[in-house]
């Protein structure tokens, strides 16, 4: 458990820095991947529905922190979108990397309507296609390459916490 | 029954949606006191970026050098030039500065940005996302810098400040779709609006709407701030008019601006402090 909250600190406080910095000179069609959207996703996928849920809030925060809006916004799309992926997580076969893929694409396109509509639903300029098409569409493809690696770190500190908390109970 | 309800997951699900749900109002006021949680991690957060920033900066600079020694030469030969030439041209202008100076006094023009302060920053993030046109600049409240200040480069308006913290503030740019501005078209003096566009923004560029029939347009025109609304002073540039667009008929028309900043290669910019900030700050307390 404490390695796990240690490493997902370094971790959140690292990708939050990667994403607000040079993760632009990488975009690509004006597109950047939410890095943060993947970590809460894989940490969903391979743990809880609480620890999805927690995790989730706390990214939410973060960006809620550094993007100057209201308090509480993607804090409130992160818990559910942890919490959702966290409960469904027992019937997928989840240790595996297409899941994730998968998963992590599907995710990106109703995590990213829902900030759109909600962002936008008060002006009354909605469009449909041009959103998915040039936003949406390009980014969750991003998303799902990048998902790959974030997924394998996240897996390697899930077993390596699971062997602290074995090798602990041993003795 | 109840009891068990309470202890379930659904029950502090909702609990906790209800309580950020109150916060996120609370915060969404303008000058709101929780939005100073944000200091807790941006504080700890800015320092690393202004690294990383300066890190890319020398890279590039480092990069460009090489590359740019054999084009720099001939630079040099054709400037040393032209510096003779300006020496000459300053002292003439010398002179007129001189004489406008004592025309002024003696008309007594209160020149536009006199009682406003010109303070440097630079952007040392971008906003997370994908939708929000929004950067981080390294000056904040220690700064004496307030929501709603203009921001500004040496050739036009960038936007304005959405929030401060301690040592970082958040500017929403002009091409922003949650950005509008008032203006005018410098030729003839009607006011329009500025709008960000979430197509155009891809290109750098933003919208002209609220073209009544009668207003003469054309390509190239100036589009400046009119000073209407309160937030923006009057006369910054805000760029050019690159294309007009008809919807159904002439009624019903649009411009495409392309703005005088470059917004793909902002670096530096200004901030402009009034130096009537604290009573400004007094009275929108009053409105929230």
């Amino acid at each position: 458990m404490r390695v796990k909250i240690v490493s997902y600190s370094i971790l959140i406080f690292f990708i939050t820095l990667v994403q607000s910095t040079v993760l632009d000179n990488i975009a690509i069609y004006n597109v950047k991947p939410n890095l943060l959207m993947v970590f809460i996703v894989s940490v969903a996928l391979l743990g809880s529905n609480v620890e999805g849920a927690v995790v989730g809030f706390i990214c939410g925060l973060v960006q809620d922190m550094v993007s100057g809006g209201p308090i509480g916004f993607y804090a409130l799309l992160g818990l559910y979108l942890g919490f959702a992926i966290g409960s469904i997580n027992e019937r997928l076969y989840r240790e595996n990397v297409l899941v994730t893929i998968i998963v992590t694409f599907i995710s990106t396109v109703v995590y990213e309507f829902s900030v759109y509509f909600l962002s936008y639903f008060a002006k009354g300029s909605l469009q449909l296609v041009y959103p998915f098409t040039h936003v949406i569409l390009p980014e969750a493809v991003y998303n799902s390459v990048v998902s790959i690696f974030i997924f394998i770190i996240i897996l390697k500190i899930k077993r390596r916490s699971e062997k602290v908390a074995k090798d602990s109970r041993r003795y | 029954m109840l009891r068990r309800f309470i202890k379930s997951k659904l029950f502090i699900l909702l609990t906790v949606t209800v309580i950020v749900l109150i916060v996120m109002g609370l915060s969404s006021r303008k000058n709101s006191k929780i939005k100073y949680v944000s200091n807790v991690f941006t504080v700890v957060l800015t320092p690393f970026q202004e690294l990383i920033n300066y890190i890319g900066g020398q890279i590039d600079e480092a990069s460009s050098y090489l590359k740019d020694i054999k084009a720099l030469n001939d630079e040099n030969e054709a400037l040393k030039a032209r510096i003779a030439e300006l020496e000459d041209e300053v002292k003439e202008l010398e002179g007129y500065k001189t004489k406008n100076d004592e025309l002024k006094k003696a008309l007594n023009i209160k020149h536009q940005f006199s009682d406003v302060e010109f303070l440097g920053a630079n952007i040392i993030a971008k906003d997370m996302g994908n939708w929000f046109n929004t950067f981080t600049i390294d000056r904040g409240i220690s700064d004496k810098i307030s929501v709603d200040s203009t921001v500004i480069t040496s050739n036009g308006l960038v936007g304005r400040v959405v929030s401060t913290d301690l040592i970082s503030s958040k500017v929403v740019s002009i091409i922003d779709e949650s950005s509008t501005v008032s203006a005018r078209i410098a030729k003839t003096g009607n006011l329009v609006f500025v709008r960000g566009d979430l197509k155009l923004k891809e290109q750098g560029l933003c919208k002209l709407d609220n073209i009544f029939p009668d207003v003469d347009i054309s390509v190239g025109d100036t589009i400046e701030t009119s000073g209407l609304g309160g937030i923006y002073p009057k006369g910054i540039t805000i760029g050019t008019v690159k294309e007009i667009r008809r919807k159904t008929n002439d009624m019903n028309r649009y411009a495409i601006i392309e703005p005088a900043v470059d917004f793909k290669r902002l670096e530096e910019v200004f901030v402009l402090i009034g130096k009537d900030n604290i009573e400004k700050a007094g009275e929108s307390k009053d409105e929230g």
